[in-house]
């Protein structure tokens, strides 16, 4: 009986049976009927996992009511508005909201004017080295990270930095380049520029250069066809990259904490602050929920001025 | 055909704005190399004693350990719930699907500074503040709309039918999903999970929340010692972070190609 022997040495490869056994035990937790709902159990733990952030501003908002007594340095039991009148009739958070706000549309502004041309050479130019360097100059300090940028910077704009030993080869007397807020701003302007020209490439890649070359051959020069044509066309990305440039600078602590010193706070800095050196929680959540709706705020109306399509070129496709 | 006025004017732009990315970066390097004790223009000479001693200090080290921890534990979180919620997204038919895009894009558009204090309250309520594998969940979660772009616009390529051809030669669930659906989503997943690390390697704020002093990350770490002293021993580790970037820059060049940052939607 040769041949059953040989049925009953037989037997499927390990991993056949392993993967039956999976299925089985898939059919039983997850039946086939319940095919319909299979997505939502697939983005189930992403919304899990973004619910900590909605839990989280929950948390601050419930904070931001309680305020903080000073005999026991517990935030207070009862509810009340009094934080945020603290914050709003205080003229140092009237001044530190304001120059965050301010800061964020200089960075928007400066950060466009480099990141337009920019993107433009990186897309239009027909040499692939040209583009390829281009790429890793933009990539590289993305990828680097905000503190060692700020470093590299306070390096550069110190008393005994780069630019100040410059002066005195020339003979210039240093000056302070370091701490005021145009260090801020520029600062804000060097980290921003990647992200911006990665928001801004992808809108000039749709524009054909035929439309271009058409407006120069019926005569329009390079400033009009930038201006009627590129430009126009253009805008979904150019509103999109100043979204994200203004919304990452006005809630931005790394580069005023460094480039600026202590003197030029924004608002995550004062929300630092109140947390870690005055600790009054509740006072330091109103400015958080204040910052949050600002952004809010900021975001509604860029789309409403510009129109919900622009949110799309926010991230995600 | 772009004129030569218009090439001066952008030129210049684009020159100086590649001389403002990259010279911190060249500064740095080079300023890790001087034999001086202060950072200085030129340099003093050239010498490798701050590598040799930053490999000597404990801190350093330990905070480096630290990061690299936090780094794989926000890859073991954000690469399989990015890789499902990214096939979800693009190969089921979900209602809300737009409300949810909306949902999940709250990483970015909840300021930082929120989303770490907000996390640090709730942490510390839970009593879990302090040991270093919630910093790696934080990072997970403030950087997740990266790698769920990053499978969905690779998923987005995969022929429906390629799955339904497996499902008819008998393959169940599960060896579809292991032989079609994630190979041909793995240049995503390998993308967003090279993001995650090293964003999370050099994730600063969030980390800054979260950590105390036997918890400190090396970004936490460099920002610490920049604000007491200013000495190239720094230069040298931030000197790492330009490293890892490098590699970073040469791998998404590898795996992707650079150039795909360029593509229209």
């Amino acid at each position: 009986m040769p041949i059953k022997k040989q049925d009953q040495s037989f037997r499927y490869p390990l991993h056949w049976r392993i993967m039956d056994v999976l299925e089985a035990a898939l059919d039983i937790l997850w039946p086939r009927r319940l095919a319909r709902l299979t997505g939502w159990l697939l983005i189930l733990p992403a919304l899990l996992l973004v619910g900590l952030l909605v839990i989280g501003l929950f948390q601050i908002a419930e904070n931001s009511l309680r305020t903080l007594d000073r005999s026991t340095f517990r935030l207070s039991e009862d509810y009340t508005l009094q934080n945020y009148t603290t914050i709003l009739n205080s003229a140092t958070y009237g001044w530190v909201i304001l120059r965050s706000v301010y800061a964020a549309a200089l960075t928007v502004a400066f950060t466009l004017l480099l990141a337009f041309p920019f993107s433009y050479i990186l897309v239009r130019t027909p040499s692939a080295m040209v583009r390829k360097t281009l790429l890793v100059v933009l990539f590289l300090p993305f990828f680097i990270g905000q503190v060692v940028r700020a470093y590299g910077l306070l390096i550069i704009l110190g008393t005994n930095g780069v630019i100040n030993q410059g002066f005195g080869i020339v003979g210039i007397e240093p000056i302070r380049l370091l701490f005021n807020f145009p260090a801020v701003v520029f600062g804000e302007v060097q980290y921003m520029l990647p992200f911006a020209v990665l928001m801004l490439a992808p809108a000039l890649t749709a524009i054909p250069q035929e439309i271009e070359t058409a407006a120069s051959s019926l005569g329009a020069n390079w400033l009009r066809s930038l201006w009627h044509i590129t430009l126009p066309m253009a805008k979904p990305g150019i509103v999109g990259a100043g979204l994200v440039v203004g919304t990452l600078t006005l809630t931005d602590f790394a580069i005023p904490a460094m480039l600026g010193g202590g003197s030029q706070d924004f608002i995550a800095n004062a929300i630092y602050d109140q947390f870690f050196r005055t600790a009054d929680q509740g006072l330091g959540a109103a400015l958080t929920m204040i910052l949050v709706a600002l952004g809010s705020v900021f975001v509604g109306i860029i789309v409403a001025i510009f129109g919900v399509g622009t949110l799309g070129m926010g991230g995600k496709k | 055909m772009i004129s030569s006025s218009q090439k001066v004017v952008f030129w210049s732009l684009v020159c100086f704005s590649v001389l403002i990315l990259s010279l911190p970066t060249i500064i740095v390097v080079g300023a890790s190399f001087t034999s001086g004790n202060i950072i200085s223009f030129p340099p003093d000479g050239f010498s490798v004693k701050w590598y040799e001693k930053i490999a000597l200090a404990r801190d350093l080290r330990q905070a480096f350990g630290r990061s690299l921890i936090v780094s794989l534990i926000c890859l073991a979180v954000s690469l399989p719930v990015g890789t499902l919620a990214g096939i979800a997204l693009t190969r089921y038919r979900l209602r809300f699907g737009s409300a949810l895009q909306i949902y999940l894009l709250l990483p970015f558009t909840i300021p930082l500074i929120g989303s770490g204090i907000g996390m640090m309250l709730m942490f510390g309520n839970w009593g879990i503040l302090g040991s270093l594998w919630p910093v790696g969940v934080a990072c997970a979660v403030i950087n997740l709309p990266f790698i769920i772009w990053s499978v969905s616009s690779s998923a987005a390529v995969l022929d429906r039918d390629l799955e339904l051809a497996a499902a008819n030669c008998g393959a169940g669930r599960i060896e579809t999903f292991l032989h079609i659906t994630l190979p041909s989503v793995m240049p995503g997943v390998i993308t967003g999970g090279l993001l995650m690390f090293v964003l999370a390697m050099t994730e600063f704020l969030v980390s800054l929340l979260l950590t105390d002093a036997r918890t400190v990350t090396l970004p936490v770490q460099i920002y610490n010692n920049v604000r007491s002293i200013i000495t190239p021993d720094l230069a040298a580790v931030s000197s790492v972070f330009v490293v890892i970037a490098l590699v970073a820059v040469w791998l998404l060049d590898r795996l992707v190609g650079l150039e795909i940052f360029l593509k229209s939607k």
